[in-house]
């Protein structure tokens, strides 16, 4: 009875024989030769999508093979949607915890209708069927309302080396955006959208369930997947496609997209798109043809988002180690549709506004950033479960950096009235220091958990700048501190060594220490294993005469708990510029000096290494201070406004 | 006239107040005197205003008056946080934004409105921008706004007195006129504030946060969402203007005709503008449009951020400028709707008049001299 109902599935899904199409191969046509990755967890998906119902109705043949040292007594998927199903979820309580609250009104406020779900129909492992025996697990909290990790148990377990096909049929509900995932009008993003295998480690199933603050994990391998949408809808996936097939009787076109060595599928379509197409060249580095699925009212745009995806291919490319896929798919979602910025393999989500200033870099920083995700969690797929700062935080400097390299100078830009009238304030040109690491959501969020902490337990209103911020942070102060040539070198050595594959934190520490030649473990401590702030000043200068010279006293403390050495600038009236050296250990340290003449100010951390410093103006002091001078100039300016303001109220008087 | 007239005269307004209506009810015959259209009255307003610099003069310093403490407080606390500190030098002779944005991750009170946007003309799109969201104001903004708008109230009587007569009333004339009306212009703000926490504290909510998103929740363009919210803001916005229009002819027609009841006020207001409804709507575009003007020339001119030198003094001269123009602005309002309102209603029952013109004539000529 189950093998008829799932043939009739297929059935469904596949739909009569139709007219196909043939479509001209991009280059690499989805295929790596030699493979690039384990190739563990292969997906052949048939899925057709009926956009008045909002439902997808799907099958999928999974080939795993259990690569660990253990045998496999049951399978652990992923039921990402389900976190969507209600408020009961692990996801959507642990959002009620965060500033956002439950369902904010873009994310499923709305009708039931709003909700997901996801609902597997029918499970053979090896041909045998263990639906019945399937359940939902709550791996991380016990949650028996959370349905995001489903169970299937074993009759045989599957032995290391050996392999077995999996048959999964599912029906889904698309939702109103939850986690760039859903629909919109006519626009669809469906991600995160099939049952997936977790990974399977020699400690067991690392199988999470969707929590709110983090993202994924899962093995590489090949995606084959037909999509069958309504015949005049654009489609954009993962990988390329290989095959068109229209259905005349029910105006339908089946699009079938491949790609090897990706571990996730995520694809789009609505009839809206317009499509771009253009190609990055670059001495040195593959060809890469990019596709570019734009809203209509942001065709304008088209060459803002080819030339911040070409800046990241170089730069990264070059920083890091070559794309290895030949295409790469950019999709600018529909307002509203909460898909924007996220990434996926060989396909992301970019994200800007009808009016978009230039010198400002929207859509430039999204694009970089959501396009250097194909090389920091694409290709080096880092457990984002519990070490997202691997991706998120990497990859936040790298975009930095990229942006600084492309895009400088670029201003910062306020929005108005409801957030859609942009004033550009050029004399605020933004720096990558500061503004590109996200320093200030860092200065607000530095205790709220350890780096170390599984990154899916972070308190998850804070949990970004610890993920994104501080990484971002520590990596520019080993630039800073190390220099640029041995931290490329770091992250070359890195992304060589770990493409492909699945490191963990103390991967990339060993590779630090190996390639810097230097013991880094206690750096890591401060950064990774604690909480702790840094926060180093100048407590107290003082020059004075003391006979025919001047005596100075300069005291430096450190406020903060965190340790880091840091350079002391004096300066003197003379012009004479003195830097001390000081370990940062102890809680204060004094200078004392006999010049002829005065001192003049006294800095710590003045080349600013240390960019985690969470309060800079303490590092300095002068005996010429201008503080007056400055409060003055800003209190008449905020005046102003203030005047302004009051003249607003006045209005009504 | 000194203030001992206007007692005077209003207590014979007081005792013929009963006829008031009699009066409004004759005035609506036609031609009975020359009908000021819009123009001529906002012409006639400027003219007004012009002549009275001191009332601009006094409105100024009135406004430089709450917000300078405020701003010296706020000076002490960026004065703190600076100290001696390098960051100071940067502050000074640019935007160190940095320091902006550490010194907003501890501020509290006052120190939270310290933000870029109070830089040029970001200040204005800021304080628009608020008003027509609705934004809500740290409660030392509020109070400071509250103390202003009494301010406000306060001197009303006398700056529409001032204008109706069209000629010095002088500082003991101004004071005694704002004084009378200060408790009827109190109770004028009660329904005021009535009216406007509708709006703002039911209708605006309402149109915004519920009906907005309930439009636009499928909406996918954002061209789209937008023209739906430019609608919502100029419904809400010409609802806003209609009332402060009531409400400013009501202030109008107290002064001019020394009105005690403000419930009455409102409805001669309400009266006066439904009889000649393009006029008073065409004066307040009008109007409405040189403050479209004076903002948009402070748009192209606004100062950055600067440095703490001349610059910084050339910046708040411009700044005081701007804030001179909108306070002309606010004062031409008045009156320009003087003008039209003596020029559309002119009755026995006026206590604040401009003096009559003689006519021009060798008699008349003679009489002068």
């Amino acid at each position: 009875m189950r093998r008829a109902l799932l043939w009739l599935l297929s059935i469904l899904v596949a739909g009569p024989a139709g007219t196909s199409t043939a479509i001209a191969q991009p280059a690499g046509s989805g295929s790596l030769n030699p493979p690039r990755s384990p190739r563990n967890a292969n997906y052949t998906i048939t899925a057709r999508l009926d956009p008045a119902t909002r439902t997808i109705t799907a099958l999928e043949v999974i080939t795993w093979r259990n690569i660990t040292s253990r045998p496999a007594t049951d399978l652990q998927f992923h039921l990402y949607w389900n976190a969507w199903k209600n408020t009961r979820s692990t996801f959507m309580r642990e959002r009620a915890l965060g500033e956002a609250g439950i369902a904010p009104a873009a994310e499923g406020s709305g009708s039931a209708g709003e909700w997901a779900r996801i609902d597997v129909t029918g499970v053979k492992v090896g041909g045998i069927d263990r639906t019945a025996s399937r359940r939902f697990i709550a791996p991380d909290d016990d949650n028996a309302d959370d349905e995001t990790v489903m169970s299937v148990p074993l009759v045989e377990p599957i032995a290391p080396g050996a392999a077995a096909q999996v048959d999964v049929a599912w029906t889904a509900h698309v939702p109103r955006t939850f986690a760039r995932t859903g629909a919109i009008g006519n626009f669809f993003f469906i991600a995160q959208w099939f049952p997936k295998l977790g990974v399977l480690q020699e400690e067991g199933w690392n199988c999470h369930q969707f929590h709110a603050s983090t993202e994924f994990f899962s093995d590489f391998g090949i995606y084959d997947v037909s999509l069958t949408v309504p015949a005049d809808w654009v489609v954009g996936a993962t990988g390329v496609r290989r095959r068109l097939r229209f259905d005349n009787p029910r105006n339908t076109a089946t699009h079938r997209y491949y790609q090897e060595d990706v571990h996730d599928f995520a694809w789009t379509t609505s009839p809206d798109y317009l499509e771009r197409t253009a190609r990055f060249e670059q001495p040195g580095l593959p060809p890469v043809d990019m596709r570019l699925l734009l809203q209509p009212e942001h065709a304008n745009q088209a060459e803002r988002h080819f030339d911040a995806t070409r800046t990241t291919l170089k730069y990264y490319g070059e920083w890091f180690g070559p794309y290895p896929y030949r295409h790469i798919t950019i999709v600018d979602p529909a307002y509203q549709s909460g898909a924007g910025g996220m990434e996926y393999p060989t396909l992301f989500t970019a994200g800007t506004r009808w009016l978009a200033p230039s010198r400002v870099t929207t859509p430039e920083g999204v694009t970089v950033h959501e396009a250097g995700h194909q090389f920091w969690y694409g290709i080096v797929a880092n457990n984002e479960f519990e070490d997202a700062w691997m991706d998120e935080g990497f990859n936040t400097f790298s975009t930095a950096r990229a942006v600084a390299q492309a895009y400088d100078p670029n201003y910062l830009a306020l929005r108005y009235f409801g957030g859609f009238i942009p004033w550009v304030f050029r004399d605020i040109e933004l720096s990558r220091e500061t503004e590109g690491n996200r320093l200030a959501g860092y200065r607000r969020d530095a205790k709220s958990d350890a780096q170390s902490t599984p990154s899916f337990r972070y308190f998850p209103a804070t949990g970004g700048s610890i993920t994104y911020n501080k990484t971002a942070l520590w990596l520019n102060t080993m630039e800073r501190w190390l220099g640029w040539p041995t931290l490329q070198r770091i992250l070359s050595t890195h992304f060589d060594r770990w493409q492909f594959k699945h490191p963990a934190p103390r991967d990339f520490f060993d590779v630090v220490n190996e390639v810097s030649g230097r013991d880094l473990d206690w750096f890591f401590d401060q950064m990774y294993l604690s909480s702790n702030v840094f926060d180093y000043g100048v407590q107290d200068l003082k020059s004075g005469r003391d006979g025919d010279h001047y005596r100075t006293s300069l005291v430096v403390r450190r406020f903060g708990e965190a340790l880091f050495p840091v350079d002391v600038l004096v300066t003197f009236a003379n012009g004479e510029r003195v830097t001390e050296h000081w370990d940062g250990k102890d809680r204060w340290k004094l200078f004392t000096y006999a010049r002829t003449g005065p001192a003049v100010s006294a800095q710590v951390d003045p080349n600013r290494v240390l960019l985690l410093d969470v309060d800079r103006t303490n590092n300095s002091k002068t005996l010429e201070p201008k503080g007056a001078h400055a409060a003055t100039k800003w209190s008449l300016k905020w005046m102003v406004w203030l005047q302004d303001c009051l003249l607003s109220w006045a209005a009504l008087a | 006239m000194s203030g001992a007239d206007q007692r005077t005269e209003s207590e014979h307004l007081r005792q013929g107040h009963g006829g008031q209506l009699e009066l409004d009810a004759k005035a609506e015959r036609p031609a009975l005197q020359l009908r000021r259209g819009a123009l001529g009255a906002a012409i006639d307003g400027i003219r007004r205003v012009t002549r009275a610099p001191a009332i601009l003069l006094g409105v100024w310093a009135l406004t430089l008056c709450v917000s300078l403490p405020l701003a010296l407080a706020l000076r002490g606390m960026l004065a703190q946080h600076l100290g001696s500190s390098l960051a100071a030098d940067t502050a000074a002779s640019g935007v160190n934004y940095d320091w902006m944005q550490e010194f907003g991750n501890q501020a509290t009170g006052l120190g939270v409105t310290f933000k870029p946007t109070i830089i040029g003309f970001g200040a204005v799109l800021d304080n628009l921008s608020a008003f027509l969201d609705n934004t809500s104001r740290p409660i030392v903004i509020v109070g400071a706004a509250t103390i202003y708008v009494s301010i406000w109230i306060f001197v009303a009587g006398g700056i529409l007195d001032r204008y109706a007569r069209d000629r010095a009333t002088r500082a003991y004339g101004f004071f005694a006129t704002s004084g009378v009306f200060f408790f009827r212009f109190i109770r004028l703000a009660a329904v005021q504030w009535v009216v406007y926490g509708v709006l703002f504290g039911s209708l605006h909510p309402w149109l915004f946060n519920r009906l907005y998103p309930r439009i636009t929740h499928e909406v996918s363009v954002e061209r789209t969402a937008f023209l739906v919210r430019a609608a919502f803001y100029l419904a809400f916005g010409v609802l806003v203007a209609a009332c402060a229009m009531i409400f400013d002819y009501a202030k109008v027609r107290a002064v001019v005709e020394d009105r005690r009841s403000m419930l009455s006020a409102i409805n001669a207001s309400l009266g006066f503008i439904r009889r000649n409804f393009a006029a008073a709507v065409a004066l307040f575009a009008t109007n409405f449009a040189l403050f479209a003007l004076a903002v948009g020339i402070y748009a192209l001119i606004a100062p950055g951020a600067g440095g703490s030198g001349v610059s910084l003094w050339i910046g708040l001269a411009i700044g005081q400028l701007y804030i001179a123009a909108r306070i002309w602005v606010k004062l031409v309002f008045w009156a320009s709707e003087i003008a039209l309102f003596q020029g559309r209603l002119a009755h026995a029952g006026y206590v604040a008049r401009p003096q009559p013109a003689w006519p021009d004539s060798p008699a008349a000529e003679a009489i002068q001299s």
